[in-house]
C-alpha cells in the first residue's frame, strides 16, 4: 500500500510542472547565482590579487612586494603608479592594494567601508605583511613566534575552499526543507478533495494512512538532495572532503527533518493558500537564520548563536564539515544529525498531536 | 441477514450534538435511502459507518463484523463514494483506479481485471488512459462510482452520487446503481433528487437534527407521514389570507403561495375549512393533489431553509 502511495505521488509529481522546477530548477539557479555574486570570498580557491605599486629600485618596496608573495592566499601584482592601485580598489576590481612610497608610512588602500568581518581580515594580514617586510631582521630567521593549528579532534579543511563548497549545501538545505511545504500541501489537497476520507474508509490503519502520505515525499526529498549535491559536484566542483557515508547520513537526516515539519505545517494549516504564504515565509526566515543564504560564520556571534534553534544551520554545519574537512565521518557529524533527529521529533510530535484525521 | 448496523450511533462536537443515537438496520441485498436536509446529521452518519469518523457513542457493524474492533475487515466489506469527487485530477482514470485498488489490498492480475471491470460499469472503459482533469463533470462522478464499487464491496454507501452531473451520466449511475443492485449489494444512498430515492430504494430513512424521524417503505412513509394533500384557493385581503393561513397551520402542515395554500390537514377537511372561513377568507377551490415522498419529507423536516453544511 506505501508502495502504490509512492507510485501515485511519484506520478503527481511528475505532472506538476511548479513543483519540480522549485524543487529541482531554481536550487541549481541560486547555487549559480549565489556562488557567482559573493563580491568578496568568491575566491573560488584562487589567491587574492593585491596591486602594489612601489618607487623602481625601492629596496622597501620590494621586500614588500617579496613578503606579499610568500604569504599564503595572496598574489601581488605589480602595477604601474600608485593611482593605478587606488583606482583598481575604487573599482572593486581587488579588495585591498598597497602604495609603498620611497618614505614614510605605507600606504593601505582599502574600501574602509567594507564590513568589518571581511575587512579586518584583509587589512590584518596586509599590516602583518608589511610588518615582516619592514623588520630589522628577518623574521624567518628568528624563532617561530606562533603556529597555526586546528584544535585537538577538527579535521584540517581542503586546501582551495571554493565558494560552490558553501552555496551548493546553503541551497540544497534551503531548497530541501522547502519539500516540507510539498508534504503539507498533499494532505491539505487531499483533505480538501476529499480522497483523505476515500483512505480512512479503505482498511488501511490511520498510522499507515498518514505515513502514506509521509513516504512518498521522503523519496522525493532524498532524490532531490542527490540531485542537487551531484549536480554540485560535477557541474560546479564541488568537493566532499568527509566520508561519502556521512554525507548520506546527514541528508537522509534532513529529509526526516524536512518531511516531519511538513506534517508539523499540516497540522496547522487549513487550505492551501494560507499553508502557501505563510509556510514559504517560514522556511525562508528559517533559512536565512540558518546560514543558507549567508553564511553564519560570518554573522555576529548572537545570530549564529540564533541559527542552531532551526534545523537549517544545524544542517549546514553538518554539510561544511563533510565537504570541507577532510576525513569527516558520520561520527564527526553526530551532533548535527542527532539535533536534526529531534527536530524531526518535536515536529514529527507537535503535527501528531493537532493533527485532524477526521477534518 | 443484516448487512449493515448502526446501534446507537452518535457523534458530540463539543457540547454540540450532530448525530444523536441512531439504530438502523439494512437488510443484505437491501438498498436504502437516507434523506434528510442540511446539516441533517446524514454525511456524519455516512462518516461513522464508515469508519471515516470516531463516533462518540454506539457502534457500527458491516456484514456482521465490528468496525471498531476489526476496522481493516469491516471496512475492506464496504465501499464508498463520497460526494467529494475524491479522485485525483492530474491522473488518469486507469491511475486513480490502481491506487484505490492497492488501498483495498488487490494487485496484480486480479486488479486490472476489477478496473477493466469498472471502467465498464460506468462507461469509461474507452478513456481510460486520460487525465482525469480533461473529463466533464459527469465522468468523474462516474469515475467516482468505478472508485467505490472496485473491490467489490458486500455494502456500498452513496453520498449524493448525482449531484452536479449531466441528465446522460446521472441515468448512466442511476443505472448502474439499479445494476448493482440488481447484482445483490447492499446500497445505502443518499441523495436530494427525491425520484431516485423513490425509484430505487426499498426503505427510506428520514433524517433531521441528528435523529431518524421516520423510518419505513415509501408508500408507508406517504400514507403516515404525508396523506391526501389538499390545495385552496382563497379570495380576502391580504391580512385576512395571513390570518387564514396561520389559522390552517394550527390543522396541517401549510405551504404557502400568495392567495393558495397547499395544506397537510392532520384531521379532517371540515376544522380546516372552518377555521379558513373563521379567519373570514372565502375559499374559492379546493383540489385534491398526490402525495409524493417529497410531501412526506417536507411534512416531516418543515419547510424552513437549511444553509448548514
Amino acid at each position: 500500500m506505501i508502495g502504490a502511495a509512492i507510485r501515485k505521488d511519484m506520478w503527481l509529481l511528475l505532472r506538476d510542472r511548479g513543483a519540480l522546477i522549485s524543487l529541482f530548477i531554481l536550487p541549481i539557479l541560486f547555487m549559480l547565482a549565489f556562488g557567482s555574486m559573493f563580491p568578496r570570498g568568491s575566491d573560488r580557491g584562487r589567491p587574492r590579487t593585491i596591486p602594489i605599486w612601489h618607487a623602481p629600485g625601492d629596496a622597501r618596496g620590494e621586500a614588500v612586494a617579496r613578503a606579499l608573495a610568500a604569504t599564503e592566499g595572496f598574489t601581488p601584482v605589480a602595477v604601474a603608479s600608485a593611482d593605478e592601485v587606488r583606482r583598481r580598489v575604487a573599482r572593486k576590481q581587488d579588495d585591498a592594494g598597497l602604495v609603498v612610497p620611497a618614505s614614510g608610512p605605507v600606504e593601505l588602500v582599502i574600501d574602509l567601508a567594507a564590513p568589518v568581518q571581511f575587512r579586518g581580515a584583509v587589512q590584518g594580514a596586509l599590516t602583518a605583511v608589511i610588518m615582516r617586510a619592514s623588520a630589522p631582521v628577518a623574521m624567518e630567521k628568528l624563532p617561530p613566534l606562533f603556529e597555526a593549528r586546528s584544535p585537538p579532534g577538527v579535521a584540517r579543511p581542503l586546501d582551495h575552499i571554493t565558494t560552490f563548497q558553501i552555496t551548493v549545501p546553503g541551497n540544497a538545505v534551503l531548497f530541501g526543507f522547502f519539500i516540507a511545504l510539498t508534504t503539507a500541501m498533499s494532505y491539505v489537497t487531499e483533505r480538501r478533495t476529499g480522497t483523505w476520507r476515500r483512505l480512512l474508509a479503505a482498511p488501511v490503519p490511520r498510522w499507515k494512512a498518514l505515513l502514506a502520505t509521509l513516504v512518498p515525499y521522503y523519496v522525493v526529498g532524498v532524490a532531490q538532495l542527490t540531485f542537487l549535491f551531484g549536480i554540485g559536484v560535477v557541474a560546479f566542483g564541488m568537493q566532499i572532503a568527509g566520508a561519502v557515508s556521512a554525507l548520506v547520513a546527514l541528508s537522509l537526516a534532513v529529509v526526516l527533518c524536512a518531511v516531519c515539519l511538513g506534517l508539523g505545517f499540516a497540522a496547522f494549516a487549513t487550505s492551501e493558500k494560507q499553508l502557501g504564504a505563510m509556510g514559504s515565509v517560514v522556511l525562508l526566515i528559517m533559512g536565512l537564520l540558518g546560514g543558507c543564504m549567508f553564511p553564519r560564520l560570518q554573522m555576529p556571534p548572537a545570530m549564529r548563536s540564533i541559527g542552531l534553534a532551526v534545523p537549517h544551520g544545524w544542517a549546514l554545519d553538518g554539510y561544511y564539515d563533510v565537504l570541507v574537512r577532510q576525513g569527516t565521518t558520520v561520527m564527526d557529524i553526530a551532533p548535527s544529525i542527532g539535533a536534526l533527529v529531534a527536530f524531526a521529533v518535536v515536529f514529527a510530535g507537535v503535527g501528531l498531536w493537532r493533527f485532524r484525521f477526521e477534518a | 441477514m443484516t448487512a449493515l448496523a448502526l446501534r446507537g450511533l452518535g457523534k458530540d462536537y463539543g457540547a454540540r450534538t450532530a448525530v444523536g443515537a441512531i439504530d438502523l438496520d439494512v437488510a443484505r441485498g437491501e438498498c436504502l435511502g437516507l434523506l434528510g436536509p442540511n446539516g441533517a446529521g446524514k454525511t456524519t452518519t455516512i462518516s461513522m459507518a464508515c469508519g471515516v469518523l470516531t463516533p462518540t457513542r454506539g457502534s457500527v457493524e458491516i456484514a456482521g463484523i465490528p468496525l471498531a474492533k476489526r476496522p481493516r475487515e469491516a471496512k475492506a466489506k464496504l465501499g464508498l463514494v463520497p460526494q467529494d469527487l475524491a479522485i485525483y485530477d492530474e491522473l488518469s482514470a486507469v491511475q486513480n483506479l490502481k491506487y484505490v485498488g492497492a488501498l483495498y489490498g488487490l494487485a496484480g492480475a486480479r486488479l486490472a481485471s476489477r478496473i477493466d471491470w469498472a471502467l465498464g460499469v460506468v462507461g469509461l472503459r474507452d478513456r481510460a488512459r486520460e487525465p482525469v482533469k480533461q473529463f466533464s463533470g459527469g465522468m468523474k462522478r462516474r469515475l467516482n462510482l468505478a472508485a467505490g464499487v472496485l473491490h467489490a464491496p458486500e455494502v456500498l454507501i452513496l453520498d449524493e452520487p448525482t449531484v452536479g452531473v449531466d441528465p446522460q451520466s446521472r441515468h448512466h449511475i442511476f443505472e448502474t446503481v439499479k445494476q448493482l443492485r440488481r447484482d445483490g449489494m447492499t446500497i445505502v444512498y443518499t441523495s436530494h433528487y427525491m425520484e431516485e430515492v423513490e425509484a430505487l430504494c426499498d426503505r427510506v430513512a428520514i433524517v433531521d437534527a441528528g435523529a431518524i424521524v421516520a423510518l419505513g417503505a415509501i408508500a408507508e412513509l406517504i400514507a403516515a407521514h404525508a396523506g391526501q394533500g389538499l390545495a385552496l384557493s382563497l379570495a380576502g385581503a391580504p391580512a385576512v389570507i395571513d390570518a387564514a393561513a396561520r389559522a390552517a397551520e394550527a390543522h396541517g402542515s401549510v405551504t404557502r403561495d400568495g392567495a393558495r395554500l397547499r395544506v397537510m390537514p392532520r384531521a379532517g377537511l371540515a376544522p380546516l375549512v372552518a377555521a379558513i372561513e373563521g379567519a373570514g377568507a372565502t375559499i374559492t377551490m379546493i383540489e385534491s393533489h398526490q402525495a409524493t415522498l417529497e410531501t412526506a419529507f417536507l411534512a416531516l423536516t418543515g419547510h424552513g431553509l437549511r444553509d448548514a453544511a
